[in-house]
């Protein structure tokens, strides 16, 4: 009897550190849209993306020639991307009622569309993308950028 | 010696760069519903800030600073970003319910919009359907946050009952904490008696 506890406490941490457990708090978008060679790279492994697929901070999203991507995020953000793009997701935290609120990304290399959703009105300092040769602060609303290899 | 070919050449190959890539590019573009916000590009050499449509800035390197402004082209938009905006999806479909004081069945025109919300979902093709529940600032915070609760809860059954696949739907309750019309406490306000429902 004096092992039940322990037991159903060492199920508890199994449990919770089970994928959908993790995946239910930390799920930022969803792939909407796909086209020709397209990726998710998460944990090391690399998952062929579709649509309605869930996307997590720190996921890199990959596209290869041809290949498009376009992305919602539930605070209504609207990411896609062109052909031979990476875009690394760093910080997402739309968090409205705790006042966290914050989109940070890296593009690489390749074109990106960007559309703000209400992060950016209610922070408009807290989207920030980093790019190899400047820092762009997305104050609204949409924005075309391009990185060179 | 004839150099003309060669400076053609030379011509073409600088033509071709600059069309293909070797630039860093940022372009302030109109949203779908034609607002123009503002973009700074900042880096080591210097900081550009634009907020007026199709203004266009590029960077050499980090420690150069972004060229000034000026306006791209449409055709040049289309070149460089015509396959990222091909596949741009839609923005979100977002809709409120309203519901009657102190309970989770909807306002008679609320109740009525549901067939425009499942339509929506079916359209979408939308496996991600988020349902979150609030009440207005009437009776105490953990009563309201069980209240919003049970009403995300019912508009999720709502939809069930239309053949959307429950799997489909996540609910969450944000009681009292989200007005949407902030008001006092203990405060009746219809708009905030609400569910939000959003088919990405």
């Amino acid at each position: 009897m004096r092992y039940q506890g322990i037991i159903a406490f060492a199920l508890l941490i199994v449990l919770c550190t089970l994928r959908p457990c993790s995946a239910a708090l930390t799920h930022a978008g969803i792939i909407k849209t796909v086209h020709g060679q397209a990726f998710v790279v998460r944990d090391g492994a690399t998952l062929a993306a579709e649509p309605e697929m869930q996307i997590h901070p720190g996921d890199v999203v990959k596209t290869g020639d041809p290949g498009g991507i376009g992305m919602i995020f539930s605070d209504d953000t609207i990411v896609s991307m062109g052909p031979e793009t990476e875009f690394a997701i760093d910080t997402y935290l739309f968090e409205p009622v705790e006042g966290k609120l914050s989109f940070i990304a890296k593009i690489l290399y390749g074109t990106i569309s960007f559309i703000t959703g209400q992060i950016t009105k209610l922070s408009p300092e807290s989207v920030s993308l980093e790019t190899p040769a400047a820092t762009i602060g997305v104050r609204g609303t949409r924005v075309l950028i391009k990185v060179a290899d | 010696m004839n150099r003309k070919p060669l400076l053609l050449v030379l011509a073409i190959a600088v033509m071709l760069t600059a069309a293909c890539g070797g630039k860093n590019i940022v372009v302030l573009v109109p949203d779908p519903d034609g607002t123009v916000g503002s973009v700074s590009v900042a880096n080591e050499g210097g900081t550009v800030v634009m907020n007026t449509a199709n203004q266009s800035t590029d960077i050499k390197d980090r420690n150069t600073a972004p060229r000034p402004p000026s306006e791209m082209k449409p055709d040049a938009i289309e070149r460089y970003f015509g396959k990222a905006l091909a596949v741009t999806p839609p923005p979100p479909a977002h809709f409120i319910l309203y519901f009657k004081s102190n309970s989770t069945r909807l306002t008679a025109e609320s109740a009525s919009q549901l067939p425009t919300v499942v339509a929506a979902i079916r359209e979408r093709s939308a496996r991600n359907v988020s349902v979150v529940g609030h009440t207005d600032a009437m009776g105490d915070r953990a009563y309201n946050l069980n209240l919003s609760r049970r009403r995300a809860e019912a508009v999720k059954g709502l939809l069930v009952k239309q053949g959307i696949d429950a799997a489909h739907i996540v609910t969450t309750s944000h009681g009292e904490e989200n007005p949407l019309i902030p008001t006092p406490d203990n405060v009746s306000q219809p708009k905030n008696r609400r569910v939000e429902v959003v088919v990405p």
